[in-house]
């Protein structure tokens, strides 16, 4: 049996009070497995987004339980949410993910500096992912220098560098034109069966979910399907 | 990380910042500014007031300032003397008669403070010798010779050369005496008081005709060097209270001017907490723009496992470089301007405050301290200004962050 890195147990999530309120997410059951190379998809609205939130401890639940890498969520700060996300979860998003007065060598060097790794390791690591993301020599560049999906690999090269127990992706193809986004998603797949990284991520796109060896499948807030391919 | 952070962020907006370090540097650089030329005028007041006639310190028997009773010499003079001589940043003295008297013309009568002196030594003490605007001044320490202020010399239309009776009580029978004078000299110190109201004269004449042979009622005494507080840089020794004489530093002297000076450092500490309190919110509204429009960016690096008091750290990391490059800008531009201002200075001539005419113009003097300590009430206020903001970042929600996408 797989071990579990993420399980959410009855995870429900509204917004607003009253007659405004919006249910999000209502009564998420997800075990996310070491290895998983999972896809959140579901039309827009659907609450892929907030599970995501939720998953990493950006968002609270209202109601359930989270529990990452066997610690939960629930009752943490702040400020230890942002050290238990520096330690265990790497994060990408749709765009601009990267701090653009940083170069591509310090974005990616970045949370390793939060997690004070001495520096000499810190250059052999960015240098690794530099090359794993096809970016060497463009160490030295600003982000504004890049393209978008040469953005993208960066982020996710930050996001892995840190050697996360898993990597959360919020639609990460959607500003990307869809050659270079099924580009991405075979290096995320790459580093998931070479690094047995799990990756968890939303998507839209029929050609992304295609890549995808399990498929988590939201209609307002509800999972209706959990296939593994 | 998080300063260089800080710094590179301070030049995304390069015009922002520009402004921003302008505010911080006009500030510092009019605090600064102003404050030199206070620090100017107020050793110009104090060089004016020494100079013209007080001296640093005065030694009079008791009681004597009370009431400029003739009676109240000073006792063992002697020994005072060499009590004064004693004092090794002494530089100059001078030994005075003086008293209240009535002064006649064949104009009319006024009454005035007559002045005995020593011409020679009271040219080193006091500047009536410069004053000097029609006639001479006194000749010698004896003979008939009288100076006195070109105001008086107005409203009595007085003439060079005219005779002029002096009447005054004699120290011994306390009786009416006179003496003739005649009028060798008019002097104007911009002094109001000293130009309308008071009358020199040789000093052993007075003694003579106040019955005062060998006895005097003032001694003024000027030292080589004085501190920041403008007393004598080595402390002068007071006599004994039984000797029945009185030693005054100016400051005691002029206790009014003293007040002054010490309300202009008063003033200058309000002036610059209200000017650095705008300059602050000016900082706080920059930051709070850059806050605002970064959030996403905030909400990113939230995400991805800063803690909110490192974020907010940032913010404030931003503040102080911002605070560090303006106060520098400042302190370059309130030392050229204060340079520049030290070559020409400022004509306040003419122009009295606290009972001082000025009577030079006016040069800024720059205290060092006040470069180190205004720079870093500038970068503190600048500090404080970047709190609010850093708290906010601090509290903010990464998730709420991110939800200010730019796209």
């Amino acid at each position: 049996m797989s071990e579990i890195v993420i399980a959410s147990k009855n995870v429900s999530k509204h917004f607003g009070e009253g007659e405004a309120q919006v249910h999000a997410l209502r009564e998420v059951d997800l075990d996310i497995n070491i290895g998983d190379f999972a896809a959140i998809v579901g039309p827009s609205g659907s609450g892929k987004t907030t599970l995501l939130n939720i998953l990493c401890g950006l968002d609270k639940v209202s109601s359930g339980d989270i529990q990452v890498s066997g610690r939960s969520l629930q009752d943490m700060s702040g400020s230890e949410l942002a050290k238990f996300r520096r330690e265990h979860i790497g994060l990408v998003f749709q765009a601009y993910n990267l701090i653009p007065v940083l170069t591509v060598m310090e974005n990616i060097e970045y949370v390793m500096l939060l997690q004070n790794v001495p520096v000499a390791e810190r250059k052999e690591r960015v240098e690794k992912f530099l090359t794993e993301v096809g970016l060497e020599g463009k160490g030295n560049r600003f982000p504004v220098e890049l393209s978008g999906g040469q953005q993208q690999r960066v982020a996710i090269a930050r996001a892995m560098v840190s050697h996360p127990d898993i990597i959360l992706a919020d639609e990460p193809t959607a500003n990307l034109d869809s050659e270079t986004g099924v580009l991405l998603l075979d290096m995320m797949r790459k580093f998931n069966e070479e690094f047995q990284m799990t990756f968890v991520f939303s998507t839209h796109d029929p050609q992304i979910m295609e890549r995808a060896k399990r498929m988590v499948t939201l209609t307002d807030g509800h999972i209706v399907s959990d296939e593994i391919k | 990380m998080l300063w260089k952070l800080a710094w590179r962020n301070l030049w995304r907006n390069r015009t922002r910042t520009w402004l921003s370090a302008t505010v911080i540097a006009i500030g510092l650089m009019a605090l600064i500014f102003v404050d030199t030329m206070v620090e100017g005028m107020s050793v110009n007041m104090v060089k004016n007031a020494t100079d013209t006639i007080m001296g640093h310190a005065q030694i009079h028997a008791q009681g004597f300032r009370d009431e400029y009773d003739v009676k109240l010499t000073i006792n063992n003079l002697d020994v005072m003397l060499t009590h004064l001589r004693d004092h090794p940043d002494l530089k100059d003295m001078s030994m005075r008669v003086v008293t209240y008297s009535m002064l006649s013309s064949a104009e009319g009568v006024e009454p005035i403070l007559t002045l005995g002196i020593d011409p020679e030594e009271e040219k080193k003490l006091s500047k009536f010798d410069e004053a000097i605007i029609a006639g001479d001044y006194i000749s010698s320490v004896s003979g008939g010779d009288l100076i006195l202020g070109w105001k008086l010399a107005e409203k009595m239309e007085l003439r060079l050369g005219e005779r002029l009776v002096l009447t005054a009580v004699d120290a011994e029978s306390g009786e009416m005496v006179q003496e003739l004078f005649r009028l060798s000299g008019i002097y104007k110190t911009g002094d109001n008081e000293m130009d309308a109201s008071m009358a020199l004269a040789p000093r052993e004449t007075l003694q003579h005709m106040l019955k005062l042979e060998g006895k005097i009622h003032e001694i003024a005494m000027r030292y080589a060097h004085m501190n920041e507080k403008g007393t004598p840089a080595i402390p002068v020794t007071k006599p004994d209270k039984e000797s029945g004489n009185d030693l005054s530093l100016w400051t005691e002297l002029m206790p009014a001017m003293q007040a002054a000076l010490q309300l202009t450092d008063q003033s200058m500490a309000i002036m610059g907490l209200i000017l650095f309190f705008i300059v602050a919110l000016g900082i706080t509204n920059t930051l709070l723009m850059g806050l605002y429009e970064r959030m996403f960016e905030f909400g990113i690096i939230k995400s991805i496992g800063t803690t909110p008091w490192q974020t907010a750290r940032l913010m404030v990391y931003e503040a102080f470089c911002l605070g560090v490059f303006g106060s520098i800008v400042g302190l370059m531009l309130a030392v050229i301007v204060t340079i520049l201002f030290a070559k020409y200075g400022i004509d306040y001539t003419g122009i009295e405050y606290s009972g001082i005419t000025f009577q030079e113009k006016i040069y800024p003097s720059i205290r060092l301290e006040r470069l180190v300590v205004y720079p870093f009430w500038s970068l503190g206020f600048t500090l404080v200004a970047s709190l609010y903001p850093a708290f906010k970042l601090w509290r903010i929600l990464p998730v709420e962050a991110l939800r200010k996408r730019k796209f």
